[in-house]
């Protein structure tokens, strides 16, 4: 019987094992690039707007499972907001405790979808992937509104947007004034004549 | 004078590109086959109803294969539906069809050209191409034809009224039967212009409202011409006399009510052939009236009492220019209440044709409508000027007349330009236009105009259209467009569908996001080359089987199990698939989960019986699905049973 109770707790074990691997690409997407894995997300998720943040790449041979490493220097990354308004090259750092990962940190100033493209060679394998977050992907950047206690902060996307707003009223109250003084100056000279 | 020339001259070239980007009347709202069906049996005709109606005579569908061979019996005509054209189709094998409709508005004669596909099978659908000029931008002479009939009813009808209400007595009766003949002169040039214009493919009943515009214009020539057969009185009078039975005529009120009894008339043809007429709705109507009558007394009477009294009269004397005062007192008092109500019914009018204010420069009726409010006002500021400066001056009996004449001359000059960009903006069609979709709503982020379209307002496969435009021109190559869909009630994750582009600016997603009754919200993101991503969220009712999303939920007793059927899409056409979903509720008021259901068809034609699928995960507990291909047109009985423990029957009419 404590044999049937050990072999059940080490399947037991192994099964959580595998969960836990799993855990790790959560939230992540996983692409096989010819005999490659590449798995992409954030470092840290959910990825808050202006909270550091950045990429997090993990890089195994499909077949084994197999951490590759030393990319950091033949794979490049940058990351792309909307249709390449705006790109930041990523400096891909290692991490000794994790074969096979590299990040490339950045903090997401704007909410909604992140594309990351890793370009490069993975031995004599050339890649050129793009990575783009969505519901069947990695989360986008969003706010921390919700979560902000007891006072909201105002994003600065929305400060600039008042302070545009802003901007247009004191324009129009010009061009009011303004032509308030002409016909004012108009009526005075008229009224002289 | 070079100043006002040159206004004129941009104003007018401002017009002339504005009608370079015409927009359509009688607009595509749907069709059966719908646009991108896919039948499992070929239709027998084509069925498409229009926002305005149609004319037969000059409308066409075209049904082409995608060699470009024609499979329709070319035989277009009057569908019944409301604005509905048909066309018979010959038996076609399967594949992919392309529907090409030519559509001339009824009302007023403007013609617009679209495309849609289906497929027969399980074939791809073919390309549907651009349609080069979806729209033909009025021409030139359709302009000139609406801004001499818009010019002789705002003169006949002002003059009319002037020298009706406004006028002292003993003006000069030849000036005011030369106003009334030019305005008759140019309502018949005018509708002639219109007639000529459309040609052969002239409506009828555009034709009818053109023939009694043209009547009403020689009304005006005719009673202008009475005062000079009054002089000949005596000597008729010695000839014995025919022509003294126009004797009443002569005499000055009679003539002037009958004049502007044609006035009235012919304004009210103006009425009935624009856009408030052909939208049906006679609040719409009521305004366009009320605007015309108010802008034709307002811009006619200025002229009138320009030629009639200001070119004649003298403020030589204190007392001369004290009369000429109280004069330009009265026609202010008339025009000032004339703009009201003109300004009034503009705005109320603007609030039922525009979508959003954006509209006043995102689309080509908004800056037409933005270039007229523009005129008004500069008119209005000139009448105002005339009101508050050289109307107390007369009145207090200094001389002012020549002063006033130049800016009356003035305010004269705009309101030609005036009527001229109301001819181009009622060849436009306004934002506000009717759709078949359940959700039609539009939001302006960024500099992008966004308007969503959700064709069911029922739970399951639908299709979801973002209508792009930046601007004056729809956005075309977006890297991509996606829709995210999440629900407010209940955690369903979030999904996503990519559209493609099926038109110039058009980018359609097909799918069954919304699997349950709710509040939806959908997210759209649209990624433009070299920008940063445009997004909003649009939110969706979906509607429950029992609610007004669905006009064929019908609730079953079987058993002891009460059953709520209903279909999507809620309208089932001939030949396309249809969903038939049953929600089963037992005694206790739960939904019934593990039950096995069978459909038996009887109607038009045979249809096999079919076992539903249940996923509560997808479709919500207790609810059953049954995927038919496509039935016959006509009403069908459809038994339900529950296992052994009973049967119910729904009645299902599918439509031609």
């Amino acid at each position: 019987m404590s044999r049937v109770l050990a072999a059940v707790a080490t399947l037991a074990i192994v099964a959580s094992s595998f969960a836990f691997a799993s855990n790790i690409a959560l939230g992540h997407e996983r692409r096989s690039v010819g005999p490659y894995s590449f798995v992409v997300g954030w470092i840290n998720e959910p990825a808050y707007v202006n909270a550091a943040n950045g990429l997090s790449l993990d890089v195994t041979e499909t077949s084994s499972s197999k951490p590759v490493e030393g990319l950091a220097t033949t794979l490049k990354a940058e990351v792309i907001v909307g249709g390449g308004a705006k790109t930041l090259s990523l400096d891909l750092a290692t991490d000794e405790e994790t074969p096979g990962h590299y990040a490339g940190s950045f903090i997401p100033t704007k909410v909604g979808d992140y594309i990351f493209h890793v370009f490069g060679d993975v031995g004599s394998t050339k890649v050129d992937e793009r990575f783009e977050s969505g519901p069947k992907t990695f989360d986008g950047v969003v706010s921390t509104d919700p979560l902000q206690f007891p006072d909201k902060v105002p994003a600065n996307a929305d400060l600039a947007a008042r302070l545009d707003s802003i901007q247009t009223g004191v324009i129009a109250g010009i061009v009011i004034a303004a032509l308030a003084l002409l016909v004012s100056v108009g009526g005075l000279a008229m009224r002289r004549r | 004078m070079r100043r006002l020339a040159v206004i004129l001259t941009c104003v007018l070239g401002g017009a002339a590109l504005l009608g370079g980007a015409a927009e359509a009347h009688a607009n595509y709202v749907r069709s059966n086959p719908a646009s991108d069906a896919r039948l499992v049996k070929a239709p027998s005709e084509i069925r498409i109803e229009f926002s305005e109606p149609p004319d037969p005579k000059g409308s066409e569908i075209q049904v082409l294969d995608t060699n470009g061979v024609r499979h329709d019996k070319r035989d277009a005509g009057l569908s019944g539906d409301p604005n509905g054209l048909r066309v018979s189709v010959d038996p076609i094998p399967d594949g992919g069809y392309l529907v090409a409709w030519t559509a001339t508005s009824a009302v007023d004669g403007h013609t617009t050209k679209g495309n849609f596909a289906f497929v027969v099978g399980n074939g791809p659908l073919p390309p549907v191409p651009e349609v080069a000029e979806a729209a033909p931008p009025p021409s030139l002479l359709e302009i000139a034809g609406r801004a001499l009939s818009y010019a002789g009813i705002a003169l006949g009808l002002g003059t009319a009224f002037f020298v009706l209400f406004v006028a002292p007595s003993g003006i000069d009766p030849r000036r005011e039967s030369w106003l009334l003949s030019v305005a008759g002169a140019l309502i018949v040039a005018g509708s002639l212009a219109l007639v000529a214009d459309q040609g052969p493919k002239l409506p009828p009943r555009l034709g009818v409202m053109l023939a009694v515009r043209a009547f009403a214009g020689l009304v005006l020539a005719a009673v202008s011409v009475t005062p000079r057969l009054a002089l000949m009185r005596p000597v008729v009078a010695i000839a014995g006399g025919g022509v003294m039975t126009i004797g009443p005529l002569a005499t000055f009120r009679p003539r002037r009510m009958i004049a502007l009894a044609a006035g009235i008339a012919a304004a009210m043809t103006a009425t009935l052939v624009s856009h408030a007429t052909a939208l049906g709705s006679i609040k719409s109507m009521a305004f366009d009236f009320v605007h015309v009558l108010s802008v034709s007394v307002w811009t006619g009477g200025v002229v009138a009492l320009l030629w009639c009294v200001l070119l004649v009269r003298r403020d030589d004397t204190a007392e001369d220019a004290r009369a000429l005062g109280a004069v330009v007192w009265r026609f202010s008092v008339t025009a000032m209440i004339a703009t009201a109500l003109l300004i009034t019914a503009g705005v109320l009018q603007a609030f039922d044709r525009l979508v959003l204010i954006n509209d006043l420069y995102e689309t080509p009726y908004g800056v037409a409508l933005a270039v007229k409010i523009v005129l008004v006002l500069v008119a209005l500021a000139i009448g105002a000027f005339n009101l508050l400066r050289w109307g107390p001056r007369l009145r207090a009996g200094i001389r002012a007349r020549t002063a006033l004449v130049r800016d009356t001359v003035a305010e004269t000059g705009i309101f030609v330009v005036i009527i001229v960009a109301a001819s181009v903006l009622t060849a436009f069609a306004p934002p506000a236009q009717p759709s078949a979709s359940a959700y039609d709503q539009t939001q302006h982020v960024g500099d992008l105009r966004l308007e969503m379209l959700v064709a069911s307002g029922g739970a399951g496969r639908n299709t979801y259209v973002l209508r792009v435009h930046q601007g004056l021109a729809p956005v075309s190559g977006a890297e991509k467009v996606a829709f995210r869909f999440t629900m407010v009630e209940h955690d369903m994750g979030q999904q996503e569908l990519v559209a493609m582009e099926r038109a110039a600016g058009e980018y359609v997603a097909e799918g069954s996001p919304t699997a349950m009754y709710g509040t939806w919200k959908i997210q759209t993101v649209v990624r433009l080359a070299g920008k940063e991503d445009v997004s909003t969220v649009f939110t969706v009712p979906v509607s429950a089987p029992t609610g007004g999303g669905t006009t064929t939920s019908q609730v079953l007793t079987v058993g002891r199990y009460t059953m709520i059927v209903f279909t999507d899409p809620a309208t089932p056409q001939s030949g396309a698939p249809v969903t038939l979903y049953a929600v089963l509720i037992g005694a206790d008021g739960n939904p019934v989960v593990g039950k096995q259901l069978r459909a038996t068809f009887s109607g038009p034609s045979s249809q096999a019986p079919i076992d539903s699928t249940e996923n509560a995960a997808t479709l919500g507990p207790g609810r059953y699905k049954f995927d038919i291909a496509g039935l016959d047109a006509g009403t069908w009985k459809v038994t339900l049973a529950v296992g052994n423990e009973g049967t119910g029957a729904y009645s299902l009419v599918v439509s031609r």
